[in-house]
């Protein structure tokens, strides 16, 4: 940490006096490098954050230089109220070029917002008010205390303070809630919106992030330059941005700075190679893509990784440490309610022309643990995607504690402690497993984000208690040794563990888990069965989906028999077992002997 | 009336390139499910490739898009195999790649013809047909019928021909196709080089209609791909739909809009990007984008 805070030191007084040392074209370079630089930000923020493809954030800058332009010269409007308007209108347009985001993503989000950002480049060639393409002329200087900011060396400092504050927010974004759950739905949207992420105001927010970095830069640039054209605003630089971003290395904002800064200082020092500098910044693109994903700064991590290949095999091999009980909930509330915490209506889904449910009707008590099973393809998942969210049902209703939820989104289910696991494992693969835990931990809906805006301290006070809570959780499931791992590195086993552990984050009502059991062995599955206890005996209902037999008969107070869509037995496991239907559908006659038997004989033998 | 008609005649023509473009934007979907953002310098490079070898050479017209073909072709091969490692994993690097790609592809251009365009002579100087007062040049004629002919054909390839089939197979299910015996590779290397030549068809026919420069390619490229989207990503008969009608569209927002015809056929196009994602033929083959 001290050795960090040295670092920055450093840096900070090498950028104060770096003026001293530069003749006044270079400062001019710098300045211009800058500017690119907060573009970056703002690109990597959408981009490699969120996980959102922005090929309009040229237009961004252009919409901020030009607003700051056109007010100045031909609304007479000073430098600094003609920037505010700027800003907004900046917003306005990130709010706009985002709108598709909602309905459109990866390819088609790309094209999209280029082709938008060549609707800005032809609106400002032709309007009279832009100034066509010869652009607008003689913006004033901004005025600032006396200082006379037309010398570029004292402008320098006015965009390195500017450049500073902009990092440093868009850092602190990263590493709190907010950017938390961006980087979560950039890695798996449905398991971000299952945990309670408002994937769409998620994806607005990004886009207007980036239209603020981008309308700052496009501000700072009308102050230095003093004159706006299209060319600036072209989809060739566009390109250059996007290599700047990709090759410094989307995932982080200081490698989108590294990046933009060297790139920009290169295309200088070509300057009269211009084509060569296009062809061989287009091959490093190229080949980062395909040899280096992750960017310059993603190379420090690489090469650790293959320096201490041996360190990663002991953590792999560092164990889970055994599960701690949550604590029984407390007398009064395990009377039953008389309202059953699921209730499922009529329930139908339709594939086109399969029937993936039909008319399936269940009533799940609380404080139940209730297993689904079913042959392969009876809908058992579809249930759970419907019951979380993710399916829009054809027919029918689902209630929550005697509320209609169905047709609710998600998140909306998610707080309303709906929580549920996958078949195949959702884990947010570009987070360690400490960061999986603390998306789940945090409820805040995401409009109360003007905190970050208004009340940063407020901000990282919660995020202190987040992860305060995050080490209890984690702790609590046996996981100290893997907080700071990538889930993906870590045995199939403990993901299991991490899915569940995640599910319970969110501190819910009910718990929905898709196969928990799937892939595990047998030890595994003894200390599985003792967690979905302990959580019903928290208070918390359980629905799991099981094809492991011995699980679901020792488990499951009772059983739900799915075949083709529909419900044919539901009763106690003695019961279930001895249905004419379910031995005739799913378990075949010899499977009944096997399948009575109580699951702590499996696992001693 | 007759300007109506006059107007409906050029934007059907420029809409048979727009058509031809989205065809290559289609098929590389269709079989890789990965959209080629450096199709757009492809079908520069086809242009100023076949351009060259007519004017330069002086080879005869079909004779030189069929040289543009071969090395547009090759291009795609090579950019098909550069970007392999990724196929199948991470969509969004390679559009990334593609637009790296693109960027190479402009630079080359630049370096090879310069930054300055130059003007193609029509290869048919006939003297224009004239229907009810409405002036038809043979050459919008011949790249029609470029257009459908091209159409026919890949529909034919894709559903008559063992290697069609495959090569949509593999864009349903790579590792199932992989699992019958087809060479995913390669069968996205052939996908890959037909775009690129349906490329340099769309950039060679264009040469004489527009002005070849090394930027052509952008204008065409995303009309070519709001083509494309409009009739319905990845269907071939749609892209033909959807070419005629944004050249139309464009034609007649050139003539409403002036200068502004561009803003207004993207701001056209994203509306219908957000109301139907799908395209007006859209078939869920492939569920990726």
């Amino acid at each position: 940490m001290r050795y960090r805070v040295g670092a920055l030191a450093l840096l900070a007084v090498a950028a104060w006096v770096l003026p001293y040392r530069l003749d006044l074209y270079a400062v001019h370079v710098v300045d211009v490098a800058i500017v690119f630089a907060l573009l970056a930000v703002g690109l990597g923020l959408a981009m490699g954050i969120a996980g959102q493809i922005n090929l309009a954030q040229i237009a961004f800058f252009g919409v901020g230089a030009y607003t700051t332009a056109i007010l100045t010269t031909r609304a007479g409007l000073g430098f600094w109220p003609a920037a505010a308007v700027a800003i907004v209108a900046a917003s306005l347009t990130g709010l706009l070029v985002g709108l598709p985001a909602l309905r459109v993503q990866s390819h088609y989000l790309g094209i999209v917002t280029l082709g938008l950002a060549l609707a800005f480049v032809n609106w400002i060639t032709n309007a009279a008010v832009a100034g066509g393409a010869e652009g607008i002329s003689a913006v004033p200087v901004p005025p600032l205390f006396g200082i006379d900011l037309a010398s570029e060396y004292l402008y320098y400092y006015l965009e390195l303070i500017a450049f500073a504050v902009a990092l440093a927010f868009g850092l602190f974004v990263v590493r709190t809630p907010l950017g938390r759950r961006m980087r979560a739905m950039r890695d798996d949207p449905l398991a971000a919106a299952a945990v309670g992420a408002e994937v769409p105001l998620l994806r607005m927010t990004a886009f207007v992030l980036a239209s603020v970095y981008g309308g700052l830069a496009g501000i700072l640039y009308a102050g230095l330059i003093r004159y706006v054209a299209p060319e600036t605003f072209s989809i060739a630089n566009m390109f250059l941005l996007l290599a700047m971003v990709i090759i410094g290395g989307r995932r982080s904002l200081v490698g989108c700075v590294v990046g933009a800064l060297g790139l920009s200082l290169i295309r200088e020092a070509l300057a009269d190679f211009a084509t060569f500098a296009q062809l061989a910044y287009g091959i490093v693109v190229v080949l980062t893509v395909v040899f280096a994903p992750t960017g310059l700064a993603g190379i420090p991590a690489r090469v650790r990784d293959a320096l201490r290949h041996h360190r990663r095999y002991a953590a792999e091999s560092a164990t889970l440490q055994p599960f701690q009980p949550f604590d029984p909930a407390p007398e009064a509330s395990t009377v039953r309610p008389a309202v059953p915490v699921l209730e499922i209506r009529n329930l139908s889904k339709r594939f086109r022309g399969l029937k993936a449910l039909d008319n399936v009707s269940l009533i799940v008590a609380a404080g139940d643990i209730r297993g689904i099973v079913g042959p392969n393809g009876s809908g058992k998942t579809t249930l759970f995607n419907v019951v979380s969210g993710l399916y829009k049902a054809t027919g029918g209703q689902v209630l929550l504690d005697g509320e209609v939820v169905s047709g609710t989104r998600p998140y909306r289910l998610s707080r309303l402690g709906v929580a549920r696991t996958f078949q195949n494992l959702r884990l947010f693969g570009n987070l360690t497993v400490h960061e999986n835990l603390l998306v789940a931990l945090d409820r805040t809906p995401t409009r109360s984000i003007w905190r970050y805006a208004l009340w940063q301290v407020g901000v990282w006070r919660h995020d202190h208690e987040l992860r305060r809570q995050a080490d209890e959780l984690a702790a609590r499931f046996g996981l100290e040794n893997f907080v700071e791992a990538p889930p993906g590195a870590l045995p199939y086993g403990i993901q299991r563990r991490i899915e569940i552990a995640r599910a319970m984050a969110s501190s819910p009502r009910l718990l929905l888990l898709d196969e928990p059991a799937a892939g595990l062995n047998g030890e595994e599955v003894r200390q599985l069965a003792e967690i979905v206890r302990s959580i019903r005996d928290s208070g918390v209902t359980v629905v799991l989906i099981e094809h492991n037999m011995g699980l679901v008969m020792s488990l499951c107070e009772r059983i739900t028999v799915l075949a083709s869509g529909a419900v044919i037995a539901e009763g106690t496991p003695a019961e279930v077992a001895g249905t004419p239907a379910v031995i005739e559908a799913y378990l075949g006659d010899s499977a009944i002997v096997d399948a009575a038997e109580p699951i702590t004989s499996e696992s001693a033998g | 009336m007759q300007v109506f008609f006059q107007t409906l005649v050029g934007g059907l023509s420029l809409g048979a390139i727009y058509a031809l473009v989205a065809m290559g934007f289609s098929l590389v979907y269709r079989t890789m499910g990965l959209v080629n953002f450096a199709h757009a310098d492809v079908v520069t490079i086809g242009a100023y490739v076949a351009s060259t070898f007519y004017l330069s050479a002086r080879l005869p017209f079909v004779l030189a898009m069929a040289v543009a073909i071969v090395v547009t072709g090759c291009i795609g091969v090579v950019i098909e195999r550069v970007l392999r490692p990724l196929e199948n994993k991470d969509f969004d690097l390679m559009l990334i790649g593609t637009i790296g790609f693109g960027i190479v592809l402009q630079a080359l251009a630049i370096m090879v013809w310069g930054a300055t365009g130059h003007a193609v002579p029509s290869p048919i100087r006939t003297v224009p047909l004239e229907v009810f007062g409405v002036h038809i040049r043979t050459y919008d004629l011949v790249v029609l019928a470029v257009a459908g002919a091209a159409m026919l054909a890949l529909v034919q390839f894709l559903q008559r021909t063992k290697r069609g089939a495959a090569m949509q197979a593999v864009a349903m299910d790579h590792e199932a196709a992989t699992a019958v015996g087809i060479h995913v590779g390669r069968s996205n290397a052939i996908g890959f080089s037909i775009g690129a030549g349906l490329a340099a068809l769309a950039g060679g026919l264009a040469g004489p209609l527009l002005y070849v420069s090394p930027t052509m390619g952008a204008s065409l490229g995303i009309k070519g791909f709001a083509a494309a989207i409009l009739g319905g990503f990845g269907s071939i008969p749609g892209a033909i739909i959807g070419g005629l009608a944004i050249g139309v569209l464009d034609a007649f927002a050139a003539g409403r809009f002036q200068g502004y015809s561009e803003l207004v056929t993207f701001l056209v196009f994203t509306a219908i990007i957000m109301i139907r994602p799908t395209g007006v033929f859209g078939e869920k083959t492939v569920n990726r984008a």
